[in-house]
């Protein structure tokens, strides 16, 4: 029985990765891959050498690639290196030297699984079921404690923004999600209106604490592109979560009957 | 009536903080695997994915 529990949460997250590659390359990947072409570059007041401003405007085909373009960089066994890859000490490259469309459908496919466990795992030892009626409830409070939450203080970035030490923002983010899982769960499945309390102000305690912040927030990658991209990755990670909490609810009705 | 109760309660309470703990170690691995481990090569594989989740990343 533990095992087929753990099987559907499995089978929901892989559904929600495949989900989740798809919905990504409609709007994320392509300002990722838009914001690359200015990584590395000085943060100028002026556009890009090589461009006026009248062809920034238009989005030239100079500074965006062409979809055939960029169809066969993602279809390409050997992808090109990634502007920043020089940052790691160690050999960097995509395992198995997948082509980076590959990668990231893996990479989804892992982070999916993930997610559909930890939902379930959270479900288990609370002992709430997560059924199709309530499985978008479930969905929507795991992309607030890992995605919404978090996002106050480091929201999504592009590459090439500025941003504080690595090791710090991680540390951070994790508490927060941590903190936020919390949080949700006092706000949310606790009768008693002192643990909703305690829960809203265990939600707001990383913000009060803050996030870490860079020194120098000059970059020269476009804001306007940023601003897109918070909210078109915060939008995608939604459906994902959606999607993973109503198949997981659907799954655990259809075959556990645990209800 | 009994029987359906019991099928009804498959997991008993020890078997279901099992599966629970079991499912949260194997889900924040995974997660963290993909979207916080400091390894060049599954920052690069999981690159576009760590963005547009709204890990920290670089």
């Amino acid at each position: 029985m533990i095992v087929k529990t753990l099987l559907a949460a499995l089978v929901a997250g892989l559904i929600a990765g495949v989900f989740s590659t798809v919905a990504q390359n409609a709007r994320v990947v392509p300002l990722i891959l838009h914001a690359e072409e200015y990584e590395g570059q000085e943060p100028a007041a002026t556009p890009p050498p090589g461009t006026s401003t009248e062809q920034d405007h238009q989005h030239s085909s100079q500074l965006s690639p062409s979809p055939l373009t960029r169809m066969l960089s993602a279809l390409s066994p050997i992808t090109p290196a990634f502007a920043h890859e020089g940052e790691h000490g160690e050999e960097g490259g995509i395992m198995f030297g997948m082509s980076r469309f590959s990668g990231s459908l893996l990479a989804n496919l892992v982070t999916g699984a993930g997610f559909g466990l930890l939902l379930a795992g959270v479900s288990l030892v609370v002992g709430h079921p997560i059924t199709l009626r309530n499985g978008a409830l479930w969905g929507a409070c795991g992309w607030l404690v890992v995605h919404m939450l978090p996002a106050i203080g480091l929201p999504p970035e592009l590459p090439g923004f500025p941003a504080a030490d690595l090791g710090d923002r991680q540390t951070w983010w994790i508490a927060t999600v941590l903190l936020s899982a919390l949080g949700v769960y006092l706000v949310v499945l606790c009768e008693e209106i002192v643990a909703k309390l305690i829960g809203l102000v265990v939600i707001a305690a990383p913000h009060l604490y803050g996030a870490p912040q860079p020194t120098d927030i000059s970059s020269s990658v476009p804001a306007v592109l940023g601003a897109e991209f918070a909210v078109a990755a915060l939008a995608t990670a939604l459906a994902s979560w959606l999607l993973l909490g109503v198949v997981s609810g659907y799954l655990n009705d259809r075959f556990l009957k645990s209800a | 009536m009994a029987s359906s109760i019991v099928s009804s309660i498959p997991l008993s309470i020890s078997d279901r903080l099992t599966a629970g703990i079991l499912a949260l170690l194997i889900g924040g691995f995974l997660v963290f695997g993909a979207g916080l481990a400091n390894s060049a090569v599954l920052h690069d594989t999981a690159h576009d994915v760590r963005h547009s989740y709204g890990f920290p990343c670089h």
